[in-house]
Order: structure tokens, then C-alpha cells, then sequence
């Protein structure tokens, strides 16, 4: 067994070297992919978006479908950890055992948290808000807004993050959030034009359509942003708990 | 909503019914389970819009839908042409009624967080579509993603070992999802492009043409869907993960999985790259063939081995999946005809099998052989609808199993590839002896009942309910409808989605 897996990895090592022989060098500005779309989006990007960060105008703009299903893709893998882990009655001892003896409240980091919170997700929704003038973006808002919620299972527990942020609403608004992306595409379909077509909104507030793309990419951004935060905290309070939701790590 | 919005209505129904799933089928069951059947019909009732536009305009060219009203290369676009419009068909179909039967299954395997089952249930099919609708070969990667996620918690959702068979399952198709996507990241740098037909109009350049990179490119994306679609020798991971599940999960999973998968291998092959290149630049055929006729072989034998019914039919869809790709890499017309057709055929005939051993099982709680005992008699639908799908399997007209075969052998004739064709009769008469042993198990009663009084007690029918006969019937009822309109399939759609080049 452990023969063949080194010969596959030979082979594929060999296959990967024969590959690298005649790619473009590293940052060619004539190679392929330079110079065929990538002009394009440099150059037309913010005449046709009205949203400087570029990278921001290609995935929630050019490609917003793709970025529809990458956050399909989370909201999948929470709701497949709360199918496998969650289920009455239990069928097996639980892996995690208990953290033995907790010695108490520990002030000077549930203090820290206290202070850190509110900071992490006021920058957190910078981020989202910010993301398509500057680096930032649904994804990262998410994540640091979820991180924060961690923080506080983490510093304190489980049972006090889940009071501040019920189990219920979680699971609402991670659906809610792709919703939220869904729906601003489907508003553009029923207004005749095709599916995330943002300009179809700029008559609906009526703006212009360069502003109605930029409105649309903050709408899925913040789509975005709600997807993950849920996620991010459901995977954590299942996976922490073994689906139990008691004291966790 | 005009007419070319269909093409998207059959991706975003499910993708929809799986957030109100989650949202509000947690309500009620029945909530859930009609929410997903509506869902399911609505994406099948615009496939079938979409399928008559796309057979009314044929020799036109395919359909094309702009997400975000941008240009492709620059935006991503569905494209829907004879070959997908089939396979999406027939995936939205075989779901729909996967998800009426699926009522009582549910019900009784997975009774808590049923909502998220049918959540992931939709997704897993959304998934499928996306990726058969889909023009672009990254966002196809990202589809992969949502179906491969959503099967493996599906799959999972089983007993005993089914955590561990998914687990292999798990990491088989991660590689295959990692080689797919290394290979997608070399085609993009030597073309600058993932826009799949931009991308085949690129690779007619001559420094294409021999770059090592693309062929480095191809081989990657064609072993990491081989092992998405259990091609053998990679095909270890299918039998335990398929047969340990839910019967629910096995009906949705087994006949649609590695089908999208086969498809997507022919689209790679002469929609991303061209006819030229997969069968001379490469230069495999005959390896590729002898490999899939060794495939036939070993999943037929493996499959006579099974004292399992479920197990059994796994081992017959490692078999099934030799035929397809054997079929595509014959390198004439007669054999990617049959392999695109066998998709459609494979997954009505997969479908019918399983649903039939999950009612039986359904019924008598049983999976082995002896579940089929007197089966005839105790559940005669069921029994008709089981003898419907073997005789599919087996390659008997008027089934569509026999057309397929037809195809496949004509074409492996018409390339001289013996192996291929003797591969494809012993497949066949060993599926003849594992059905007809079935068919007579199932015809004789139990035989302690027959001992002990010295003739046949009453057998009382227990037939299964009538959601799982419904769906089953219109399987049944569709091997026999496809089989006869095989004419009409071939000469009005497939024969436009043969790449040019390839002519029947």
C-alpha cells in the first residue's frame, strides 16, 4: 500500500514538473492570462460597476453567480454538520470529554472579550460596508463578525454566546442570508431583466445603473456577511459540543 | 417572465426550495416534503421548456442565458444544447419522483432534522443541475462543491458504517475535486479564459496544441472525474458508501451522481477541448477502452458475488459506468451516441431498481436475497416494476437498455474493439443470470410456509404505499417510453449534440 502511494506521488510529481515546463514565468505580463480578461476588468470595471476595487466588482458583479454558490457552499456545510452531528437520541458516547474541573470565571479574559467584542464587529461591518471601495467584502466581514461570537463561547461559554445569539435565529438568518443574495437576483428576473442583472434596480430606487450596481454588490455582500457570521458560529457550537450544546470546549 | 428565463428557473427552484426548506420546514414534515416536491416539479416543468426549445432549434445552436446580463468571456453563462438539455432532463426528472417516494422513507430513517435532510436533498440536486446547465468550467467546479457536499451529509445519513464509508468516500472525492480544479487552473493559465467555448476556440492554436501543460491539464481533469464516477480501478469508495446509506439517499445518489459526472467528462472532451484533441493529441483511446471493458467485467463479477440486492446494484453501476465512458471513447458515432443515450437510460434504469429493493426492503426489512422471496405474490406492483428494470439491465427490447447496448456495440463493431464488445455480452448475460435468479427467487413463495401444512398458505398483499408506487410506475412506465422513442431521441437531439466530425 504505502508502495503504491509513493509511485502514484512520483508519477503525479513527475506529471506536475513535465506541466510546469512551459507555463508562463511568474508575473508575466504577456502570458494568457494577463492579457485577455484581466484588461478587460482593469480597464472597464469601473465604468461599468462604479466600484473601484476591482477584485470586489469581479466576484460579486462579473461573477456573482459563482459567489451566489460559494456561499451556497457554506451555508451546505453547516447544514450538513447540524444533519450528522445533531441527533436524538445519541447513539454513541460523546468523543469530546468534558474540560475537567473548570476553575471558574476567568475575569481578565472575559474582560478582554468585553472590550474586544464590540470593537471586532464594528470593524466587521466596516469591512462589509467598505468592501467594494476597499480590500474587505462579505466573506471577511462574516468571518471576523463570527470570530467575535466565538470569542465570547470561548471566553465565557457556550450557554452565554447562545443567550445572546439564539440557536434559532442562527439557522433563520443563515438561510436568510443566501435568501437575501437570491432574492436581489430574482428582483432583476422579475423585472424582466436576467438573473442578478443589478441594473434592473436603478429604476425601482431610482438611481442610475451604475449606482444600482454598486447598491447590488453591498445587498449581496451583506447577504454574504449574514451567511457566513451564522455559519461560522453554528459550525462552532456544534463541532465545540459535540451537537450538544452545553459547555463546549 | 419570457421564455429563456427557464434555463435559469431550473437551477434556482431547488436552490430556492432548499432555503424555505430550511427556513420553514421545520414547521411540519409535511411542510418540508411538499416544499421540496414543489420546488422539484417547478425546475422539471422548465426543463421541459426548455428541452422543447432547445429540440425546436436544434440545428441552430444551443441556448444561451447571460447571468448579470454580462458578455461571456467576461460574465458566466449557461448554455444549453441537445446533450445537457437530455441529461438535465432526466436529472430534474428522476429527482422529482425520488422526492415524492421519498415520503415514507424519510419518514422512517431519518425522523428528526428531517428538514435539513430535504434541504441538503435540494441542494444536492440544484447542485446537479448547475452543474450540467453550466458554460463555464470554473463555476462548474463550484457546483461540484454544493452536489459533492450535499451527497456526502446524504450519504451519511445512514446506519452502522455509513460514517465510515462516506468518510473514504469523503476523501476520494476531494482528490478528485482537487485534480479537477489543478487541471481547470492550467487551462486558465495558457488560455486566460474559462469560458468554455472560448476556450475550445483557443485550442485549435498550434502552441496549444502541443503545450505539455494542457495535456498535463487534461489528464488531471479527466482521472479526477474518473474517480468522481467510481471509473475503475478508482472505483474502491461506491459499493460501501452506496449501500450503507438511507434507501432515500441510494435512490437520489446512485442514479444521478456518476451520470452528471459522465456527462461532464464528454463535455470536458469536446466541448472544452475538441474531437482532434481528446482522441489523437492524447491518444488513449484503445488504453481508455480496454480499461472500461475491464470495468465491465470486474463490476459484473463483483456483482455476482453480492448476497446484498443493494450492494449488488452498485457493483452493477461500476459496470454501467465502463459502458459510458468506453462508449465516449470509441472515437465514433455510433459509441458517444450510445454512452450519451446510456445516460439517460442508465439513470431511469438505476433509479427504477433501487426504488423497487427500497420498497421491497421497505416492507419486509430486509436487503439480502431473501428479502425477494415470494415477492410476486406479496407485493405484485413492485415485483412488475423490479422485472421492468432487470429486464432494462439485462438489454431487452423495447427497453431502453436494449438501445443503449445496441449503440454501444455497433460502435465498439465499428471501431474493432472486440474486447469492448465481448466485455459488454458478459455484462449482459451476467446481469440475464442475476436478474432471472431474482425473478425466481421472488416467484416462489416462503418455504416454511409451504412445509408446514403441505401446501401454500395464504399469502396476504402487502403492497408498498402509494406514494412509493406512484413514482415507480412513471420509472417503469419511462424505461418502456424512452426504449420506444429511441428514433426520435437519437435522430432529433443527440444526433445534434455529436461534436462535428462525429457523424451517424
Amino acid at each position: 500500500m504505502k508502495k503504491t502511494a509513493l509511485i502514484i506521488i512520483a508519477v503525479l510529481g513527475i506529471l506536475l514538473l513535465r506541466a510546469a515546463e512551459d507555463l508562463p514565468s511568474w508575473g508575466d505580463p504577456q502570458s494568457p492570462a494577463s492579457v485577455h480578461l484581466s484588461n478587460y476588468y482593469l480597464e472597464e470595471s469601473y465604468e461599468e460597476t462604479s466600484v473601484p476595487n476591482i477584485v470586489t466588482a469581479v466576484l460579486a458583479d462579473y461573477r456573482s453567480y459563482d459567489t451566489l454558490f460559494e456561499t451556497v457552499v457554506i451555508f451546505c456545510a453547516g447544514i450538513t454538520v447540524l444533519l450528522i452531528l445533531r441527533r436524538t437520541p445519541r447513539r454513541w458516547p460523546k468523543v469530546i470529554s468534558p474540560r475537567p474541573n473548570r476553575p471558574g470565571a476567568d475575569i481578565i479574559l472575559q474582560t478582554a472579550a468585553r472590550l474586544l467584542v464590540p470593537m471586532m464587529q464594528l470593524f466587521a461591518l466596516y469591512v462589509v460596508a467598505h468592501g467594494h471601495h476597499s480590500p474587505g467584502g462579505g466573506f471577511q466581514g462574516g468571518v471576523i463578525l463570527g470570530a467575535s461570537l466565538i470569542l465570547l463561547a470561548l471566553s465565557y461559554d457556550i450557554e452565554m454566546a447562545l443567550h445572546r445569539f439564539k440557536e434559532k435565529f442562527v439557522l433563520l438568518f443563515s438561510a436568510g442570508g443566501v435568501l437575501l443574495y437570491a432574492a436581489i437576483g430574482l428582483v432583476c428576473l422579475y423585472l424582466g431583466r436576467n438573473f442578478l442583472a443589478y441594473g434592473a434596480w436603478a429604476d425601482l430606487l431610482g438611481i442610475s445603473e451604475l449606482a444600482a450596481h454598486s447598491h447590488g454588490m453591498l445587498g449581496v455582500e451583506i447577504g454574504v456577511a449574514i451567511t457566513v457570521l451564522c455559519i461560522m458560529f453554528s459550525l462552532y457550537i456544534d463541532l465545540a459540543s459535540g451537537g450538544d450544546l452545553d459547555e463546549g470546549l | 417572465m419570457s421564455l429563456e428565463q427557464h434555463a435559469i428557473i431550473i437551477i434556482l427552484a431547488p436552490l430556492l426550495g432548499a432555503l424555505v426548506i430550511s427556513l420553514i420546514g421545520g414547521l411540519h414534515r409535511r411542510v418540508a416534503y411538499l416544499t421540496l416536491v414543489a420546488a422539484l416539479a417547478v425546475s422539471f416543468s422548465s426543463t421541459i421548456a426548455t428541452l422543447s426549445q432547445v429540440a425546436a432549434r436544434a440545428a441552430e445552436g444551443p441556448l444561451h442565458y447571460f447571468l448579470g446580463d454580462w458578455q461571456p468571456p467576461y460574465g458566466i453563462e449557461l448554455v444549453i444544447d441537445p446533450l445537457n438539455a437530455l441529461v438535465l432532463t432526466m436529472v430534474a426528472g428522476v429527482s422529482l419522483l425520488v422526492a415524492i417516494y421519498s415520503k415514507e422513507t424519510v419518514r422512517r430513517e431519518s425522523p428528526d432534522r428531517l428538514h435539513h435532510y430535504y434541504t441538503l436533498f435540494a441542494l444536492l440536486v440544484a447542485g446537479l443541475l448547475g452543474i450540467t446547465a453550466t458554460g463555464d468550467i470554473f463555476n462548474l467546479y463550484v457546483l461540484t462543491e454544493i452536489a459533492a457536499l450535499a451527497s456526502y451529509a446524504l450519504l451519511a445519513s445512514g446506519r452502522g458504517f455509513a460514517y465510515y464509508a462516506t468518510f473514504k468516500y469523503i476523501i476520494m472525492g476531494t482528490i478528485g475535486a482537487c485534480f479537477y480544479l489543478l487541471g481547470v487552473g492550467y487551462l486558465y493559465i495558457k488560455t486566460g479564459t474559462l469560458n468554455m467555448a472560448e476556450m475550445q476556440a483557443f485550442m485549435t492554436r498550434p502552441a496549444l496544441l502541443h503545450s505539455e501543460s494542457i495535456r498535463v491539464a487534461f489528464i488531471l481533469i479527466m482521472v479526477g472525474l474518473w474517480i468522481k464516477m467510481a471509473f475503475f480501478p478508482l472505483h474502491g469508495w461506491l459499493p460501501n458508501a452506496y449501500t450503507r446509506t438511507s434507501t432515500t439517499t441510494s435512490c437520489l445518489v446512485a442514479p444521478l451522481m456518476t451520470k452528471v459526472s459522465v456527462y461532464v467528462m464528454i463535455r470536458v472532451m469536446f466541448g472544452v477541448f475538441t474531437l482532434p484533441y481528446a482522441y489523437h493529441v492524447m491518444g488513449w483511446n484503445t488504453a481508455v477502452v480496454w480499461l472500461a471493458s475491464l470495468a465491465i467485467v470486474a463490476g459484473s463479477i463483483g456483482a455476482l458475488a453480492q448476497t446484498n440486492l443493494k450492494r449488488m446494484l452498485t457493483y452493477i453501476i461500476v459496470a454501467e459506468v465502463g459502458y459510458m465512458v468506453g462508449g465516449a471513447w470509441l472515437g465514433n458515432a455510433a459509441g458517444l451516441t450510445g454512452a450519451i443515450y446510456h445516460i439517460i437510460s442508465d439513470g431511469l434504469m438505476t433509479a427504477c431498481l433501487f426504488m423497487a429493493v427500497g420498497a421491497i426492503t421497505f416492507k419486509t426489512g430486509e436487503i439480502n436475497l431473501e428479502a425477494m422471496r415470494g415477492v410476486f405474490r406479496r407485493m405484485p406492483v413492485t415485483a412488475a416494476i423490479f422485472v421492468v428494470g432487470g429486464l432494462a439491465m439485462i438489454g431487452i427490447p423495447p427497453t431502453c437498455g436494449f438501445f443503449s447496448k445496441w449503440y454501444l456495440l455497433s460502435g465498439g463493431l465499428a471501431a474493432g474493439h472486440y474486447g469492448f464488445v465481448v466485455a459488454l455480452l458478459f455484462s449482459s448475460l451476467v446481469n440475464a443470470v442475476l436478474f432471472f435468479r431474482l425473478f425466481e427467487i421472488g416467484y416462489y413463495p416462503l418455504f416454511d410456509a409451504q412445509s408446514e401444512a403441505g401446501q401454500h398458505d395464504k399469502v396476504v398483499v402487502a403492497e408498498a404505499p402509494l406514494s412509493m408506487l406512484v413514482p415507480m410506475l412513471i420509472t417503469a412506465a419511462m424505461i418502456l417510453v424512452v426504449g420506444l422513442y429511441t428514433s426520435r431521441i437519437v435522430s432529433g437531439l443527440i444526433e445534434y449534440a455529436l461534436p462535428a466530425g462525429l457523424k451517424l
